[in-house]
């Protein structure tokens, strides 16, 4: 599921998510449309993040998942953080916003 | 952490690492060979000082590169851990110690078996059987079912029968086992070699990496899945007439014509990458790639002036050969080598210098880790180099062939330069 409203607090997360860059293109997760759903749950003070990869193959795949999860725990260290590597639905090149494409061919 | 990821299949620095030391060494070792013996390029193709170079491009340069890039590619591709490291480095010993003997036996060749020849071959010959044992159990461990993984895996074992070809051709020059002439065997030694070992391997990687690095979803598999086919048949077909006698020519010309085909095939594939990629500006290592691929197309136009024959076109004997050997082996394989090299050894290296940092401390990227104008200036040197050997070819001048001898001297040490600096990267942490 790609989520379609963020609150504030979820975009303040998405903001924070925006320092990782895929090692590769040089481009942060965000502008690439990596990351699919945020929720800050603040009653249970948890972080829940599902994000997917280009390909399955990427040779700097869990490097990615773990610059989240620490940039996460460090940012927000009051709340519990999970990241989801999810699969479906697949990425394709459409899911890059147009900064991302600017970007991209800098 | 998650499942199924390719950073944790990644190999071993140390694994890796050698193959890039050693094969700039080799390139180099084999510019500054061909300097001192341009004027060999003008004679007959089966030349010492060719063989000599040759080989030493081959097995020194390319193949060591690859077994490198492998090791690290194989996690990409079959989503699965290399099965050993120990027979890696087996392999790498063997194959370092195998080349030493070999490269004296050509710089010596008489066209005469000589104990050089023996202990060169032999130790190849285990050291690639290591590596085929090597990525045929690795293969066989990954579920992934894929196009890439079809051609790695034949491409291997058509790495194999080169080597113990290569042998076998050098024996029956004293034993004389099967009474035919010594070009066919050679002949058959190269085809297998570069299309069924290099060529092979090379789809199979591209038909991964580039659609990834180019950012691009829908390929034309298809193309690629047609292309296996028919190479696979045209080099089968080429290797079973060898010990056949009296095939009719027509044979061949179809068996080449189905390879021909094959990558003709590879080449659409490509072309249809690069018209739908996301990413438009192509950084120094695709633009590397993509001046390779250009001179992959006229290395196939020249194979198939190779079957005119050289009279025919009003060149001396051997002339077409070379010029389509050098546009396949300096011109394509070590133009997508020295591309390729900036898209992958940065990667394992960044890996083993930051990956613990990673959200912690401001780290540089992989691209930052080599330098972008010392890889512009080889690119251009390189592409001189190859303009300046077709030119001297086909107008029969040696001074050009000098130049662009010296152009290939420089080319290596620059991308030398490059990669040493890479290789021992001084860790950054940006404030």
């Amino acid at each position: 599921m790609i989520q379609k409203n963020f609150t504030e607090e979820e975009l303040k997360v998405v903001e924070v998510l925006k320092q990782v860059p895929d090692p590769e293109v040089g481009v942060n997760i965000v502008d690439l449309g990596l990351v699919y759903t945020v929720i800050k749950d603040d009653e249970k003070k948890t972080l829940t993040v599902d994000v997917t990869l280009s390909t399955p193959g990427c040779p700097v795949g869990d490097t990615i998942i773990q610059h989240i999860q620490t940039i996460l725990e460090v940012t927000y260290p009051e709340y519990n953080v999970t990241v989801n590597l999810v699969w479906e639905p697949q990425w394709t090149p459409d899911m890059i916003t147009e900064q991302g494409q600017m970007e991209l061919n800098q | 952490m998650q499942a199924g990821l390719s950073t944790k299949n990644a190999p071993s620095i140390w694994v890796v690492a050698p193959h890039f030391l050693l094969g700039p060494v080799s390139f180099l070792l084999a510019s500054l060979y061909l300097l001192a013996n341009y004027g060999a390029l003008l004679g007959y193709h089966i030349n010492a000082p060719i063989l000599t170079v040759l080989h030493l491009m081959i097995l020194g340069w390319v193949t060591m590169i690859i077994f490198g890039a492998l090791y690290q590619l194989i996690p990409v591709v079959m989503e699965v851990k290399l099965f050993s490291e120990t027979l890696a480095y087996i392999t790498l010993a063997g194959f370092v110690s195998g080349l030493f003997f070999l490269i004296a036996a050509f710089m010596g060749y008489e066209f005469q078996l000589t104990n050089n020849f023996v202990i060169g071959g032999t130790l190849i010959i285990v050291a690639v059987l290591v590596f085929t044992v090597n990525t045929l159990i690795t293969a066989l461990k990954s579920e992934k079912k894929n196009v890439s993984k079809l051609y790695i895996v034949s491409s291997t074992i058509y790495l194999l029968l080169t080597v113990m070809m290569g042998l076998f051709i050098v024996l029956n020059l004293k034993y004389a086992w099967l009474p035919k002439a010594h070009t066919e065997f050679l002949e058959t030694h190269v085809v297998i070699g570069l299309v069924g070992w290099f060529l092979m391997l090379v789809i199979g990687v591209a038909a991964t990496l580039m659609p990834m690095f180019l950012i691009v979803h829908k390929t034309r598999k298809d193309f690629l899945r047609w292309g296996f086919y028919l190479i696979n048949a045209g080099v089968i077909t080429i290797f079973a007439i060898t010990f056949i006698n009296q095939v009719p020519v027509i044979v061949s010309f179809i068996a080449y014509l189905l390879i021909l085909s094959g990558l003709v095939l590879f080449l659409l594939f490509n072309y249809d990458v690069f018209s739908h990629r996301m990413r438009k500006k192509l950084d120094v290592g695709m633009r590397l790639s993509a001046i390779a691929l250009v001179i992959l197309s006229l290395s196939v136009i020249s194979f198939i002036l190779v079957y005119f024959g050289n009279s025919t076109l009003g060149f001396p004997a051997g002339r077409v050969e070379i010029m389509a050997g050098l546009l396949l082996v300096y011109g394509f394989f070590t133009g997508l080598i020295l591309g390729q090299t900036y898209k992958t050894l940065p990667f394992i290296i960044w890996l083993f210098y930051y990956q613990k940092l990673v959200g912690r401390q401001k780290t540089p990227l992989p691209a930052d880790l080599y330098s972008d104008r010392l890889a512009t200036i080889h690119m251009y040197s390189f592409a001189l180099s190859v303009l300046l050997f077709v030119a001297g070819l086909l107008f029969s001048l040696e001074v050009l062939l000098e130049l662009g001898a010296v152009a290939m001297v420089f080319t290596s040490i620059v991308y030398g330069v490059n990669v040493y600096r890479m290789i021992f990267h001084k860790k950054q942490i940006i404030k």
